[in-house]
């Protein structure tokens, strides 16, 4: 095996339901207030459901290339993470060694709507809309951020569901860790449109309130959007140009279970088994529990405590569910680790059995590391591991 | 590594046949795998197309429930896949702990666009979660994984046409740093209306058939299809008495960071991952013997991927036969970069040199490069390079070697 550097977490950048601002995403998960509001940009079916939208924001703040000025709306939210990871580490975008820093991106359904929007006229005049299908092409965040922050090292973009963003950091962290690249921005955006709201809502995916992360008695999510970057470097660079490093970060071996193709494994025992290893010293876990009770069930199983204490907690239920949620997780795991601080899950009031779920309030404890667990449908578990420095 | 990374099967489903033994005398022959669209109507320039010729329907162990579910492009790289491991002799406890790395593009937009299609026409009154959300560009990836019991690390990327080179590149990275000893690499992506009606809209689609490398190419030709390789530490694959059919050299990938839908015009990013393939490889350009190229046929392509070649193997390149795979089979967009490093491979293990079809007058700027003529020819290889060069600027190259070069 090559040798592999320890790696840190030296900016994190978060556009989330609670905004754009630097530390909205982290002040508003600490504070145990809600992101979700009725949506602004779509109707909903049933009047009044709650959803995580992001703030819109003109595209010219976003972009700075002409052709970034016709970039979409993940594309814009994946931008925007990006340039508040580099700040949040103290890096210029026009400074970074080109060749060598990486990018890597995740999103579970990419560009949805403006998909709709394209096959719309298609389907009306039977032609496409050459202006609109580069933004349609899946990788068009990574295109749009390369181009934007001038990334001409490896750049990847990913799709694995709800694990979409883990992913993405954990390949990430090997860019790092084997020296292929001096730095790496890695994370995931997934946007929220009509379309998909439409496809959930009449799935019954959703909850007719406010969705129950955890809670006996949940009866759906709220569907949500987002997108998070976090920098990395290795600890060793990190330290000698006397930047932060928030915490460490490994890429677990990931792994599968057996499951039906397209729904959540029940096979507990064995995504137990993979993750026992880490579960020993990560003694917090940010799961990806939403409201959707079989997801629930099945994290609440694997992540009982044991024979050691573990601590969960979930923030589908704050800002709404989507694939790229885990890298808003990972963002609130660096962030947790470092200043010894769990965020809350919202809307419990009958926990599921055997479970140590921070409500309420953030609790505040000494964290050695923290686990997000990386879990997506088709029995797939992609975790990423940090640890306090 | 000491023994290197072997490939250790191979699997393709494509205009060209259902399987690799089809796929390599479609190759040795020449076939010409680009007829008429019939999968859906198209109002556009453009009428041709190289559909799969067979799609399997399963059911791979799976129930039938699932089955009923699986997009087009789930079947091909299912059916890929699985000729893969059954020709590397993988057994269960081998599949067991590789990984899947799969490269796409689409996943099931073909599905997806049918079901939106009958509920703006009324025809039905829920938009169904199974064909909207259920046809993700993941679900290969799981179904390869669930069907075929292989639950290693799983990855499904999405660089456009460079996809599943990266899949290939990923495998190499996970072999050669120990993390599994096998991996299953895949591309898969099926013919759909939005990128039809897309490429077509961009006027990137020749309106007869592609014609990489001609003088008069107006652009290219879709296609679908899935390919797979098993991609193993050679040392394992040797242990366990596999055939190493192919080693995986080198690979490069870097990135254009110009433009959305247009490669950059100095090359740059595409010199870097050929360079970068090379040195991991540790080959001078002179050890290349076979160019299998991107070559899509768009007249911004050809030019900017000849030059870069130019660039790099220098005064080897008039002596290097160049094809495009994509003028037999069409560009399979994320299946393109696995089912061109099959063919690569093909070519390696079987001296063939499959032609370039459609060129009738080459463009005088490479006039002195060998772009091989219909119907192809025989030569021995060693060593061949395949480049792949995805929208947004995400290039990579894959250097690979016949199985015995070592």
């Amino acid at each position: 095996m090559s040798e592999r550097a320890p790696v840190g977490v030296t900016g994190i950048g978060v556009v989330s339901p609670f905004g754009w601002e630097p530390d909205a995403f982290w002040t508003g998960l600490v504070s145990g207030a809600s992101a979700l509001r009725p949506a602004e940009r779509f109707s909903t079916l049933a009047p009044g459901r709650l959803v995580g939208e992001v703030p819109a924001r003109a595209v010219g703040e976003i972009a700075r290339s002409s052709v970034g000025r016709r970039m979409d709306w993940a594309s814009q939210m994946a931008v925007g993470a990006c340039r508040a990871a580099l700040a949040d580490a103290g890096l210029d975008a026009a400074a970074l060694p080109a060749e060598r820093t990486s990018l890597a991106l995740g999103s579970a359904y990419g560009n949805l709507q403006e998909t709709a929007t394209f096959l719309d006229r298609l389907f009306t005049r039977g032609s496409g809309n050459p202006l609109v299908f580069p933004n349609l092409v899946f990788n068009a965040p990574l295109a749009y951020a390369s181009i934007e922050l001038g990334i001409r090292g490896e750049t990847a973009m990913f799709s694995m569901l709800e694990a979409s963003g883990e992913v993405a950091i954990g390949w990430g962290i090997d860019a790092v860790a084997s020296g292929r690249a001096a730095l790496c921005l890695a994370g995931g955006v997934d946007e929220l449109g009509m379309v998909l709201h439409r496809v959930l809502e009449e799935g019954r995916r959703l909850s007719p309130g406010v969705p129950r992360p955890f809670d006996r008695h949940a009866d759906g999510m709220a569907a949500g959007e987002g997108a998070a970057v976090l920098v990395l470097e290795r600890v060793a660079d990190a330290r000698a140009r006397g930047a932060r490093v928030y915490a460490t970060v490994s890429a677990v071996p990931a792994f599968a279970v057996p499951a039906p193709v397209h729904g959540w494994s029940s096979d507990a025992v064995a995504l137990r088994a993979g993750l026992a290893a880490s579960l020993a010293d990560s003694p917090a876990v940010f799961v990806s529990a939403c409201g959707d009770l079989p997801r629930d069930r099945l994290e609440a199983r694997v992540f009982a405590a044991g024979v050691r204490p573990v601590v969960v907690t979930a923030i589908r239920g704050t800002v709404g569910e989507f694939g790229a949620a885990g890298a808003l997780a990972a963002a609130a795991a660096a962030r947790a680790v470092s200043e010894g601080v769990l965020p809350p899950t919202l809307g419990i009031a009958t926990p599921l059995g055997g479970l140590d779920v921070v409500t309420g309030a953030a609790r505040s404890m000494p964290l050695r590391g923290g686990l997000v667990p990386g879990l997506a449908r088709g029995g797939i578990c992609h975790p990423l591991k940090f640890e306090a420095t | 590594m000491p023994g290197g990374i072997a490939i250790t099967g191979l699997g393709a489903l494509s205009a060209l046949g259902r399987d690799t033994a089809e796929l390599t005398a479609g190759l040795r022959l020449g076939r010409d795998g680009i007829g008429p669209l019939t999968l859906f109507a198209h109002q556009g320039r453009c009428a041709t197309a190289a559909e799969a010729a067979h799609v399997p329907a399963g059911p791979w162990g799976l129930p039938r429930a699932t089955v009923r579910r699986l997009s087009r492009p789930d079947r091909l790289a299912i059916a890929a896949a699985a000729e893969a491991c059954t020709q590397a002799g993988l057994d269960a406890d081998a599949r067991a702990a590789a990984a899947v790395l799969a490269g796409a593009t689409t996943g099931g937009m073909l599905e997806t666009e049918e079901a939106y299609r009958r509920w703006r026409a009324g025809e039905t009154r829920r938009l169904r979660t199974s064909r909207v959300l259920g046809t993700s560009l993941a679900s290969s990836g799981a179904a390869i994984s669930q069907a075929l019991g292989i639950f290693g690390p799983q990855e499904t990327m999405a660089t456009a046409c460079s996809s599943s080179a990266l899949a290939i590149a990923r495998a190499g990275d996970l072999v050669r740093r120990g993390v599994v000893p096998a991996a299953v690499a895949v591309g898969t992506d099926a013919l759909c209306r939005l990128t039809f009606a897309g490429f077509d809209a961009l006027q990137a689609l020749d309106p007869e058939r592609c014609r990489p490398f001609d003088r008069h190419r107006r652009g290219l030709t879709l296609g679908e299809g899935a390919a797979a390789l098993v991609v193993e530490d050679a040392d394992h694959a040797r242990a366990r008495g596999a055939e190493v059919r192919a080693l995986l050299l080198g690979w490069g990938t870097a990135t254009d960071a110009h433009h959305p839908t247009a490669p950059r015009p100095d090359g740059e990013g595409a010199m870097a991952a050929l360079r970068a393939a090379l040195a991991m490889a540790g080959l001078p350009a002179d050890a290349v013997d076979y160019v299998n190229a991107h070559g899509t046929g768009t007249p911004q392509n050809d030019a900017v991927e000849m030059s870069v070649l130019r660039a790099v193997l220098g005064t080897r390149l008039a002596r290097v036969p160049v094809s495009s795979s994509k003028s037999q089979f069409g560009h399979t967009l994320g299946a393109a970069g696995a089912l061109e490093a099959v063919v690569t491979v093909l070519a390696l293990t079987h001296g063939i040199l499959p032609p370039t079809l459609g060129v009738r007058e080459p463009d005088e700027a490479w006039a002195d490069v060998d772009v091989v003529a219909e119907p192809g020819r025989r030569a021995a290889l060693a060593t061949a390079i395949t480049s792949s060069y995805g929208f947004g600027g995400h290039n990579v190259t894959l250097v690979l070697g016949r199985g015995d070069a070592r």
